[in-house]
């Protein structure tokens, strides 16, 4: 009996060194490579620099939309924002993210992380009814470009637009939100598509179910080892605050390759700091789980049964991820809200246009998620028209006017006018669709929220006594 | 839940500041019907606590169905639990609603001293709540349907401070209600206006002006303690004895003195009657009423028969009227 016993705990935990082993992988890689035939040096099959380098092309894009003078370098600022949204053939340096004290980042160019990349071949152009002028969204973003390089510092006070925010947040939903879920963890992920059984092309080192799978979760933008930190130190490592919890392989600079938190995983991480969501590790998680389910394969064509659990954890991620983008659209909308009580408050001119330029600021990154939001695979149907009807063309403006459409030219116009008031009602109209359409948890900003908080607080007081 | 906990929870209103029946409050409404007795009606101590802990009052059949009421009503807080729900509801849709006022920016008294904010909307919502008290009483005297349920509150024949929960459980859930609409209400208002400013002044997390009614004898108005305020205080104060009138069976005591704390509503409207030169008072309902002092089930269901009888009677008067109108068309 007792050496039964021992047999049953000694089977057990050899059973748990070994599960410990096998799933226990808490990184994005390695990957051993299981394609067959291949007989390179490779170690690990993963491989995702594409995706990296077109996160960098966006961050440095950002960068030089707001680095117009005005008017005067409009036409050549134009032609340099264009070569990074549709590539070059030379090599372009990075803009953005660039090494800074005590934050040295190893790459300088495109072409040290993956060379002849774009934007503009792997964005949303479906229809963007958000923005005037009956658009596709690459032509959206176009026109933002073309607006940008002619403002000054990417603002334009008149019609209350900052182009930096703009470009970068509708990108973020366009780009790699867009790829990611309607593309990679969608009909990519097809039996007759990229199988796992052949190398994704000739002479590849990885499968194509494998390559599908890293090329999505390289536009989610996370550090291989996102993981294993915190909410906190995934944001600071995208804030370029924290070189060590960043330097993974302790070299003492970072890969972007591998090391850096890029934008869609930097949001997670944001609402993540609440306490109140784990978007980035339960995404994280499915991107790993999928990967070893994808491993555990070894290069053979996935069954019906693998297949579906790879579809279930591409559905984690892309439901999570549109919780980020809402939660980010949410905490926006709140900002804007505050920041309509500044400008209204304000007690001189230059308060005011300082609140004004922070409102601006804001109201892009809203419209830019809301925008970000309706790129993706769900046809958000009636939650988009009335999410855009409540945040408008553009926001209310120091005259009361605001954007409503497009001159034959290409000209904003600003035929109608709407009080402060209203447009803060507008943003508690947005926060609440915002609420019960996606069910925000991390609710930052809420506008409603001390509201709510004091009528709780003050409830159960003895009211219902009878006399 | 272990029966020990289900038993704690039951009693938990002894424990609890913002209720009435506080033990707190017990004991200092006790220590204040004995002042009374010596020092202004002269009584002797041995006799003042003989009348106060009076059996005869205390362990009535009346008093008895008063504490089985009370334990009975906590199975039906399920009715209640929903309502506070929607407090929120109501007060956010009226914050919504003051945004459409573009003569009015929210947070557009948010200058205003803290202390100020927090007086004003400490006497405001207990006005507000007071008020709203008077008048839902008023109704509940006024109005068949509503009489009927609260007809289980005067059917007491003696008064005990438990006898504020001896109420039909639809009567607990119009008054929650009357709290959910008044709150739901006064907050949104205030926080528009003042922004995050807007809080109560407290004492042990009850409004202060409550808390000042609880410690100076709330409890004694269901009592048979008589204690009368001077003429020109029972004015703005209601007296445990004019609350005491207000039970009264004598038909000269009917439909007066419906305030809860205050009394200035029913100076305002025509319902005060203060207190002095009234003899001793029997507390209940009239035999026409069909209500009875101890039967529990006569006072569960009798109000539901009421109801019944009321809405069949208009029913009928109703049909007669279209079948009248109907025919002569």
């Amino acid at each position: 009996m007792i050496k039964n016993s021992l047999k049953l705990t000694t089977c057990l935990v050899v059973t748990a060194l070994f599960a410990g082993s096998a799933y226990a992988a808490d990184t994005y890689g390695p990957f051993p490579v299981t394609v067959k035939g291949y007989d390179g040096d490779k170690t690990s099959s993963v491989s995702y620099s594409g995706q990296v380098a077109r996160h960098v092309l966006h961050d440095s894009l950002k960068k030089l939309a707001g680095k117009g003078d005005g008017g005067g370098n409009a036409a050549e600022l134009e032609a340099q924002m264009l070569s990074y949204f549709n590539g070059s053939d030379q090599d372009l340096p990075i803009i953005a993210p660039v090494s800074k004290d005590g934050f040295p980042v190893k790459q300088t160019t495109l072409k040290e992380i993956s060379a002849g990349k774009n934007i503009a071949g792997k964005f949303y152009d479906g229809a963007m009814p958000a923005w005037p002028g009956g658009m596709t969204g690459k032509e959206v973003v176009l026109h933002m470009i073309s607006q940008a390089a002619r403002t000054e510092g990417g603002y334009d006070p008149v019609n209350g637009y900052d182009y930096a925010q703009l470009i970068s947040k509708f990108t973020m939903g366009a780009m790699p939100y867009n790829q990611a879920v309607d593309n990679y963890l969608d009909g990519k992920l097809d039996a007759g598509v990229k199988p796992n059984g052949e190398p994704y092309k000739d002479g590849a080192y990885y499968s194509g179910k494998e390559h599908v799978w890293d090329e999505a979760f390289g536009y989610f933008g996370a550090a291989a080892h996102s993981l294993t930190l915190s909410a906190e130190d995934n944001y600071n490592i995208a804030k370029m605050k924290d070189l060590g919890t960043a330097d993974a392989n302790g070299d003492g600079v970072i890969d972007l390759k591998s090391e850096y938190v890029f934008g869609p995983a930097y949001y997670a991480a944001a609402a993540d700091k609440s306490g109140k969501t784990a978007y980035l590790p339960t995404i994280m998680q499915a991107f790993i789980d999928g990967r070893e389910l994808i491993a555990s394969a070894e290069g053979k064509n996935l069954t019906g049964e693998q297949r579906a659990q790879l579809q279930g954890y591409a559905k984690v991620i892309a439901d999570n991820w549109e919780m980020v983008l809402a939660e980010a659209a949410f905490k926006y909308a709140g900002s804007v809200y505050k920041d309509i009580a500044g400008i209204t408050e304000a007690s001189d001119d230059a308060a005011r246009a300082e609140a004004f330029r922070k409102y601006v600021k804001h109201w892009g990154e809203l419209k830019g998620f809301a925008m970000a939001l309706q790129s993706g695979k769900n046809n958000l149907g009636k939650t988009a028209v009335h999410l855009n009807r409540l945040i408008g063309y553009g926001p209310v403006t120091l005259d009361g006017t605001f954007v409503s459409g497009l001159d034959a030219d290409g000209n904003f116009e600003k035929n109608r006018k709407m009080s402060w008031n209203s447009y803060q009602l507008h943003m508690l109209r947005v926060q609440e669709l915002l609420a019960e359409s996606f069910g925000i948890e991390a609710r930052a900003n809420d506008a409603t929220a001390e509201l709510a908080g004091l009528v709780d607080s003050l409830s159960g007081d003895g009211g219902a006594e009878t006399d | 839940m272990d029966i020990l906990e289900q038993i704690t929870s039951v009693f938990a209103d002894f424990a609890n500041p913002k209720k009435r029946v506080f033990f707190g409050y017990l004991a200092l409404s006790v220590l204040i019907a004995l002042a009374w007795l010596v020092f202004i009606r002269k009584n002797p101590l041995q006799a003042a606590l003989i009348r106060v802990f009076d059996a005869k009052v205390l362990l009535s059949k009346s008093s008895m169905a008063d504490c089985k009421i009370f334990v009975i009503n906590r199975l039906f807080t399920f009715l209640i639990s929903p309502l506070l729900l929607s407090q929120v509801a109501i007060a956010t849709s009226i914050y919504f609603f003051l945004h459409g006022l573009d003569f009015l920016a929210p947070s557009y008294f948010s200058g205003t001293g803290q202390g100020t904010v927090v007086t004003l909307f400490t006497v405001t919502l207990f006005l507000a709540d007071d008020f709203s008290k008077y008048l839902a009483h008023r109704w509940m005297h006024r109005f068949p349907l509503l009489w009927a349920i609260h007809k289980v509150h005067h059917s007491a024949t003696t008064l005990t401070p438990v006898t504020v929960y001896r109420v039909h459980p639809l009567e607990g859930v119009l008054h929650t209600l009357r709290g959910v609409v008044v709150q739901g209400s006064v907050i949104p208002v205030f926080y528009y206006l003042f922004g995050d400013a807007v809080s109560l002044y407290t004492v042990v997390g009850v409004n202060v002006l409550v808390f000042l009614f609880h410690v100076t004898g709330s409890n004694l108005r269901h009592s048979h303690i008589r204690i009368s305020y001077w003429p020109w205080l029972e004015h703005i104060l209601i007296s445990p004895a004019q609350h005491q009138l207000h039970h009264s069976v004598a038909e000269r005591h009917f439909d007066k003195n419906f305030g809860a704390a205050l009394a200035v509503w029913d100076w305002m409207f025509n319902s005060l009657h203060l207190s002095h030169g009234e003899e001793e008072l029997q507390f209940g309902l009239d035999a026409s009423e069909r209500s009875s002092a101890a039967s529990l089930q006569v006072l569960y269901l009798q109000p539901l028969r009421d109801i019944g009888r009321i809405v069949r009677k208009h029913a009928r008067t109703a049909s007669g009227m279209a079948r009248r109108v109907l025919l002569r068309g």
